[in-house]
């Protein structure tokens, strides 16, 4: 069963269609980065699967509860934490997260574990007395992922974790979202892709409320166009070089890049996706007895793959 | 948590076990919501100037009867264009913030995604709001025994017997309470009406005491136009007119029935806008 699994989403803003025809699924205990430029419809998307908008179209269930159907039921499998992190400005934290607890449908001696547990969790020990309204941005993120923790939901849904963050917060909280893998399953939205490079086993791109890619990071970066290119610096001919390279099976093009300084000449080799060229590129030139300076295979980050879906040209 | 969870799966009074729980979060909504009337200053500032004009109501009712007598003090209290002039006013004052702050700092997200339905929060937010117009009334029962004591006082410093006295008779009091917590119930759940179109708690303020002004003016056409065919009409939903007989001691059902069925169909509305506004954003 899948821990979220959404049916032929749509939602429309008045005549704008924000979020169209989404359908992905997200298995327990996967970690996945929700991707997409600014507008694309993530927050909107994950609203829809927190119940807060209804969707125009389609539906989703969260652990095996449609959200429409049952849409208590599968809020009780789900923390989130949204955009902007909203909280109750006049309440302390500890006050505030035991509010938040029992509304989860803790009760008893059972809240104050709990709150315990996750203040110590978050890092908000010297801050349980506090006014909400007093805390800095990094404590007001922190208290909101307290929120979502509360309770042990299966699923955490969280809208841009670590935005307007400092580079050792965002450190922190990376760890925190990572130590979370064992026991939850996330869906989380970013726009720091080195982040999801490290922390997500798994990736969704969406543009203009489209789905463009799901997929692992690897075989993303993988079956991309600029996968398998290799480019070369030798000294020679470069008739003949081009010529023998374009004989090799898996090899698609050849572009010349110019003349170096000194008479060596650049090459891109540009061959199917997931072929490594390397070797057989430095024998023919070896073959041919020219000097080799320079032979690299591209290796495409998840920065490529965002660019490639999401460029409007 | 642990127990939560498991005992009722076990068990086969499933449908039980959720009327609790759901009266048990309606609870835990209710008594934030009271937290903040009663935790903040907020709620205070409203309770002190509320009992501050009502003293400036009891000194003209002093004045009145020193020369007319008959009815009771709470008569006199209620059927004052004083007590009037700052009464509508005290609705919008309580519920001007309560759903309307909630959208404006996005903190209806947070509740609308816990499992707690649009009903649960509007009720705990009615019922707080609701409590708290009450207790604002509470001081009002002390008034008799400050009298008592301003005899005493008088006896001792001017050795006069001050026979002037406001006694507790249900009779007196009953019937203004009654109608208080009557046009209470309803009243406040415009307020939440009001609050619950905007995230704005000045147009929710400025909303709702408009509908006061002109349910109040409504209910005092008569005055001026005399009477006509559709005269009952007005003569039913005049708030004046049921304040003047209730505070005498003539109870009535038609005022309540009116006002709790208002009160329903208000709340009904309540969570159709709330709902409304959800889907269209
Ligand atoms: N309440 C609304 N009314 C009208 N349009 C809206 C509303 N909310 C969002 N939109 C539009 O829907 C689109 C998607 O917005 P959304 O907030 O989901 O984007 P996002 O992917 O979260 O972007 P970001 O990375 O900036 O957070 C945007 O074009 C936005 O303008
Ligand atoms: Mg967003």
């Amino acid at each position: 069963m899948s821990m979220v699994s959404t049916e032929h989403l749509y939602k429309a803003f008045g005549r704008f269609m924000a979020v169209r025809d989404v359908n992905f699924n997200v298995e327990k205990g996967e970690i996945v980065g929700f991707l997409g430029p600014n507008g694309a419809g993530k927050t909107t998307t994950m609203k829809m699967l927190t119940g807060y908008l209804p969707p125009t179209a389609g539906t989703a269930s969260i652990a095996g509860h449609d959200i429409l159907d049952e849409p208590l039921e599968a809020r009780r499998h789900l923390g989130y934490m949204p955009e902007n992190v909203p909280l109750y400005d006049e309440m302390r934290v500890y006050e505030y997260l035991a509010y938040r607890a029992k509304l989860k449908g803790l009760y008893g001696k059972s809240v104050r574990a709990e709150v315990g547990r996750i203040i110590d969790r978050c890092g908000l020990e010297t801050k349980r007395k506090n006014m909400i309204r007093t805390l800095s941005k990094g404590y007001r993120q922190r208290v909101g992922l307290a929120d979502a923790l509360l309770g042990t939901p299966e699923l955490l849904i969280l809208d841009e974790p670590t935005n307007g963050l400092d580079p050792n917060q965002i450190r922190q909280i990376r760890e925190l979202i990572r130590e979370l893998a064992s026991e939850h399953t996330v869906l989380l939205s970013t726009h720091i892709l080195s982040e999801v490079e490290m922390i997500c086993n798994k990736v969704i791109i969406i543009d203009n409320g489209e789905i463009k890619a799901a997929d692992t990071p690897a075989r993303l970066t993988g079956s991309l166009r600029a996968a398998g290119r290799v480019s070369v610096e030798y000294k020679g001919e470069l008739d003949v070089v081009m010529r023998e390279l374009g004989a090799i099976p898996s090899v698609k093009k050849i572009i010349y890049e110019g003349t170096l300084p000194g008479g060596w000449q650049r090459l891109i080799v540009r061959a199917e996706p997931g072929t490594d060229t390397r070797e057989r590129t430095a024998a023919i030139i070896a073959r041919l007895g020219y000097p080799l300076r320079h032979i690299y295979r591209h290796i495409p980050s998840l920065e490529d793959v965002f660019v490639e879906m999401t460029r409007h040209d | 948590m642990e127990q939560e969870e498991t005992i009722p799966k076990t068990q086969t009074s499933e449908p039980v076990r959720r009327r609790t729980s759901w009266f048990a979060t309606l609870r835990i909504l209710y008594l934030r919501e009271l937290k903040v009337y009663l935790g903040t200053p907020f709620g205070w500032v409203i309770i002190a100037c509320a009992m501050a004009l009502l003293g400036f109501c009891l000194q003209t009712v002093i004045q009145i009867m020193s020369k007319a007598t008959g009815e009771g003090v709470m008569y006199y209290l209620l059927n004052n264009i004083n007590f009037w002039f700052f009464f509508i006013f005290i609705f919008p004052l309580i519920t001007m913030r309560s759903l309307a702050e909630e959208e404006r700092q996005g903190t209806l997200e947070g509740l609308l995604t816990a499992p707690v339905t649009t009903t649960q929060i509007i009720l705990g937010k009615y019922l707080a709001a609701y409590t708290f117009y009450l207790i604002i009334w509470v001081p009002l029962l002390l008034y008799p025994w400050m009298g008592q004591l301003a005899n005493l006082y008088t006896e001792y410093r001017y050795g006069i017997t001050a026979s002037g006295e406001i006694p507790y008779l249900l009779a007196d009091w009953f019937g203004p309470y009654a109608i208080l917590s009557l046009m209470g119930a309803f009243f406040i759940a415009v307020g939440l009406l009001c609050s619950a179109m905007t995230r704005s708690q000045i147009i929710s303020g400025i909303l709702c005491t408009s509908f006061m002004i002109s349910f109040y003016f409504t209910g005092r056409v008569t005055e001026l136009w005399g009477e006509f065919p559709a005269a009952p009409v007005f003569h039913y939903i005049s708030c004046t007119e049921q304040v003047s007989s209730f505070s005498r001691g003539l109870l009535d059902t038609r005022p309540a029935v009116l006002y709790l069925t208002l009160a329903l169909f208000t709340l009904a509305l309540v969570k159709r806008v709330v709902d409304y506004r959800r889907w269209t954003r």
